[in-house]
C-alpha cells in the first residue's frame, strides 16, 4: 500500500478545491447572464414548475423558482428584501399588496410595454383590484379571481322533496330546518366561517353584500353598525348557529380547504366558499362523494352580490433584470405566450378564474368546466361580484384578522349584534 | 497570565483554558447573544423591515438597522390592550393544566418503566414516538382523531353504540384550549418520563433496601426515597414544560388559529400574529419579551419550591 505526504495532500486538495470553484464559474458563465428570481407560496408547485420549464425553453428564460409556505410567505419576501435579496417576481396576496409599494418593494407596472393593452382586457371591476389606492397605478398582474358561490347537494335536497335551491336567505334558513327537522342531515348549512383570512370575513362580506349593504364607506371607514342589511345577515348567523344547523367545529378550521373538505362527505345541504373549491366538490369522484355533478351551484341569494377579489404577481421596484422580469410576468399574469397558457393552466387544474373575459371562450376552457359547474352561471355570478378597496390601507390586514373574532362572538351569542357590529367599527378606527 | 521565555509565549492553566474556549465562546454570543440583544433592542424601536435606512450597526459586510427608538411605547402599547390581558390568563391557564397534567403523566409512566416487566425495552421504545413526531404531524394526526366529520374517535364510538351523534371536540373556546393542553401533553410527556426514568435509574438500591428494612410500603418509598432524590430532575421538568407550553404556537397553527374568537389565542399566539401577520415587530417583539420575563420569573419560583435546601442536604 502506498503512502500519502502530508504535502501531497495538501497540495491535491488546494488543486482540487481551485478546480471545482474554476469549474462552478465556467458553469455559471454557460448558463445565463441573466438568471431571473421568481417566488410564490405553495400551492401546486408542480404545475408552477412546469409552466416554468415551458416558459425557460420556449421563451429563452432563465427563471429560478422557488414555493415558500404560504403562512410564513410575506415575512420571508419581506426579511429577504431587508436582506438586500432582490426577488424579481413575486406572488403577493391582496392585504400586503399596498404595503410593499408604499414602501418601495414592488413597482408600477403603467410604463411597461404592452399593459395599456392588458389593460382593455381586463374585466373593470378586476382592473380596479389591480391599482394602488388613489387608483393612479397598476402595481400587479392577476394570478387569479375568486367569487363566493353557493352551492348545494342536489341528492340531499330531492330526497326531503325539495325541488329547487334557495333564492332567498329565508328560503334557505327554512329548508334546512326542515332538513336537520326530519333528520336528512344534522348539519345542512356548511358556511365558510373559518378562522383564516379566507374565511369568516370574505363570507362576511359576501353576506353583507347580498343584502345590499355596504361594509365600509368611500374613504374605507367600516360602516357596518348603520346598515340594516348587516345586521339582518348577522340575526340569520346568530339563528342558523343556535337552531344547530351549523356544524360548530367550522369555526376552527384553519383553512377554507379544509371547510370545503366537509362538504365531500355528502351530509351537509348547502355551502358558501370560493368558486373553485366547487371544482373538487362536483367534479373529483374518488374525493368527493357529491361528485360528478351531485353538488351544483346556485345563483347567490337574496340580491346575488357576493364578494370577488384578486391575488397578484408583481414586480420588484430594484430589479436589474427588468426587461426580463416583465416579460416574464406577462407569462405569468397577461397573455404573453398568445394563448393565455399559465391563466388557463390554472382555469385547467385548479378551477381558479382570471380577469379576462375572453379566455372563457376558449373550446377546452368550456369543456373542463362542465364537469363540475355551469360556466354561463358562473359568468353571471361574476358579473355580480364586488370588490373593496379598503384592501389598500395599511390597517386592512390587522382588522381582517382581528375582526374574525369579533363576528365569531356574534355568531355565538356571546355577543350581541348591535354591540358586535359597534366593535367592528371601534376596531377599525383603533388601528386607522 | 501569559509568561514570555525561551521557549515563546507561555500561558497560564487558566488563560490556557479561556484559549480553547474562546472559539466556542464567540460563536455563541454571534449566534446567541447578538440576535437577543438586537430583538430586545427592536422591542424598544418603530420596525418597518422594508424601511431600513437611518443609523445602523456595521460589521463584515452585516448592516443592522437600529430603527427609531420609541422608549417604552411598544410595552404600554402592549400592557393598554385588553386582548393582551385575556391571553396572558389563557395561557397561565394553559401552562399551568399542560405542567401539572405533562408532569403527572411523565412521572406514572416513569414509575411503570421502572419496574421489571416482560416488554419493557419495547414499552420505552414505543414511548418515545409521540415525542419524537413533528409538532405539525401531531396537529394532522390528532385532526385526523378528533374531526367531527372525518375522526377517527367519533367513527369508533359510533359504531360501538355509545354516540347517537359525532361529538365536536372544538365546538366551542374552552373545550378547544382543553384538547390543546391534551395533545400538547400527549406529545411532551414522554420526555418529561425520559427524564423522570434516568433519575429514578440513578437511586441507590441500597436506598429502597433501607427503607423496605424499615417497614417502607411502594408508596413509602415513593414519597421518602424517589420523589426526593428526584428534586432536581423534577425541577428540570417542570422549567423545560413551563418554557415549552409558554411558547408553544405550531399546536395552535394546526388546531385553531387562536380560535373560535379569541378563545384559544394565547400570549405566543398573539406575539407571533403582532409581529409576522401585522408586521409591527416591535410590538410583537415587545410581547414576546414579557414571555421571557414570565419564563424566567417561574424558573425562580420552581427553584424557591423545588430545590431550596437541597444542595445543602446534597
Amino acid at each position: 500500500m502506498s503512502t500519502i505526504s502530508r504535502r501531497k495532500f495538501l497540495g491535491s486538495a488546494g488543486l482540487l478545491g481551485a478546480g471545482a470553484v474554476l469549474a462552478d464559474g465556467a458553469r455559471r458563465r454557460a448558463r445565463a447572464d441573466k438568471p431571473l428570481n421568481f417566488s410564490g407560496w405553495v400551492f401546486k408547485p408542480d404545475t408552477v414548475k412546469d409552466y416554468v420549464d415551458f416558459y425557460n425553453k420556449k421563451h429563452g428564460g432563465q427563471v429560478k423558482y422557488e414555493a415558500i409556505p404560504w403562512a410564513s410567505y410575506h415575512s420571508t419576501m419581506e426579511t429577504r428584501a431587508f436582506a438586500g435579496e432582490v426577488v424579481d417576481v413575486m406572488y403577493c396576496n391582496s392585504a400586503n399588496r399596498e404595503r410593499w409599494f408604499e414602501n418601495g418593494l414592488i413597482r408600477a407596472l403603467d410604463d411597461l410595454p404592452g399593459m395599456d393593452e392588458l389593460k382593455k382586457k381586463i374585466a373593470p371591476a378586476s382592473l380596479d383590484s389591480l391599482k394602488n389606492r388613489d387608483g393612479s397605478k397598476i402595481i400587479g398582474l392577476p394570478y387569479f379571481n375568486s367569487i363566493f358561490i353557493l352551492m348545494y347537494n342536489e341528492p340531499m335536497l330531492q330526497q326531503a322533496g325539495i325541488k329547487a335551491p334557495a333564492r332567498t336567505w329565508d328560503e334557505l334558513i327554512e329548508q334546512c330546518t326542515k332538513l336537520k327537522r326530519d333528520k336528512v342531515s344534522d348539519t345542512p348549512y356548511l358556511p365558510n366561517w373559518n378562522n383564516s383570512a379566507s374565511g369568516t370575513m370574505p363570507q362576511f362580506l359576501s353576506d353583507c353584500f347580498s343584502e345590499g349593504a355596504n361594509v365600509f364607506d368611500a374613504k374605507n371607514h367600516v360602516i357596518v353598525d348603520q346598515e340594516p342589511g348587516v345586521a339582518r345577515a348577522m340575526e340569520r348567523w346568530q339563528k342558523a348557529y343556535a337552531a344547530g344547523l351549523v356544524n360548530p367545529e367550522v369555526l376552527t378550521k384553519t383553512s377554507s380547504t379544509d371547510t370545503h373538505r366537509l362538504f365531500w362527505s355528502g351530509r351537509y345541504a348547502y355551502h358558501t366558499n370560493h368558486s373553485y373549491y366547487l371544482r373538487t366538490i362536483a367534479g373529483e369522484p374518488e374525493n368527493s362523494k357529491l361528485a360528478p355533478k351531485k353538488a351544483k351551484m346556485a345563483m347567490y341569494p337574496g340580491n346575488g352580490q357576493t364578494h370577488m377579489f384578486t391575488e397578484f404577481y408583481t414586480v420588484n421596484a430594484k430589479t436589474k433584470v427588468l426587461d426580463d422580469a416583465w416579460k416574464f410576468a406577462k407569462f405569468l399574469g397577461g397573455n404573453g405566450n398568445g394563448d393565455w397558457y399559465v391563466q388557463r393552466q390554472w382555469c385547467l387544474i385548479a378551477g381558479l378564474d382570471n380577469p379576462y373575459p375572453e379566455m372563457y371562450d376558449h373550446p377546452e376552457i368550456i369543456q373542463s368546466y362542465d364537469k363540475w359547474v355551469d360556466l354561463k352561471l358562473l359568468r353571471e355570478q361574476y358579473k355580480k361580484g364586488r370588490t373593496i378597496n379598503a384592501f389598500k390601507e395599511s390597517w386592512y390586514s390587522e382588522y381582517d384578522t382581528k375582526a374574525i373574532a369579533v363576528v365569531h362572538n356574534i355568531i355565538r351569542g356571546s355577543s350581541t349584534v348591535p354591540k358586535g357590529l359597534k366593535e367592528l367599527v371601534a376596531l377599525q378606527k383603533s388601528l386607522a | 497570565m501569559a509568561k514570555s521565555g525561551a521557549g515563546g509565549l507561555r500561558l497560564s492553566e487558566a488563560g490556557f483554558a479561556w484559549l480553547l474556549v474562546l472559539p466556542v465562546v464567540v460563536a455563541i454570543g454571534l449566534v446567541v447573544a447578538v440576535p437577543l440583544v438586537y430583538s430586545l433592542w427592536l422591542s424598544f424601536t418603530d420596525v418597518n423591515l422594508l424601511r431600513g435606512g437611518g443609523p445602523a450597526l456595521e460589521a463584515f459586510g452585516v448592516r443592522l438597522p437600529l430603527y427609531r427608538w420609541v422608549g417604552l411605547k411598544n410595552y404600554l402599547q402592549v400592557f393598554d390592550d385588553p386582548l393582551y390581558w385575556s391571553s396572558l390568563w389563557r395561557t397561565l391557564y394553559f401552562v399551568g393544566a399542560f405542567v401539572a397534567e405533562a408532569t403527572l403523566a411523565g412521572m406514572g409512566m416513569a414509575l411503570v418503566l421502572n419496574e421489571r416487566f416482560a416488554g419493557r425495552p419495547l414499552m420505552r421504545s414505543l414511548l418515545l414516538i409521540p415525542w419524537s413526531l413533528s409538532r405539525i404531524v401531531v396537529g394532522l394526526l390528532w385532526i385526523g382523531l378528533l374531526d367531527f366529520e372525518f375522526g377517527a374517535l367519533n367513527g369508533l364510538l359510533h359504531r360501538a353504540g355509545l354516540i347517537d351523534s359525532y361529538l365536536a371536540f372544538f365546538k366551542d373556546g374552552f373545550t378547544s384550549l382543553n384538547v390543546l393542553v391534551a395533545v400538547y401533553m400527549w406529545n411532551q410527556a414522554p420526555f418529561a418520563t425520559l427524564l423522570f426514568l434516568a433519575g429514578m435509574q440513578s437511586i441507590g438500591e441500597d436506598l429502597y433496601a433501607a427503607a423496605e428494612v424499615d417497614g417502607a410500603g411502594y408508596w413509602q418509598r415513593f414519597a421518602h426515597v424517589t420523589l426526593p432524590a428526584l428534586r432536581p430532575i423534577l425541577f428540570l421538568v417542570l422549567v423545560l414544560c413551563t418554557v415549552n407550553a409558554f411558547l408553544m404556537l405550531d399546536l395552535i397553527y394546526i388546531l385553531t388559529m387562536g380560535g373560535p374568537g379569541y378563545d384559544t389565542t394565547t400570549i405566543s399566539w398573539l406575539g407571533f400574529q403582532t409581529t409576522f401577520k401585522f408586521f409591527k415587530f416591535g410590538p410583537g417583539t415587545a410581547i414576546l419579551y414579557t414571555l421571557t420575563a414570565l419564563c424566567l420569573l417561574m424558573t425562580l419560583v420552581y427553584h424557591r419550591l423545588v430545590l431550596s435546601g437541597f444542595e445543602a442536604e446534597a
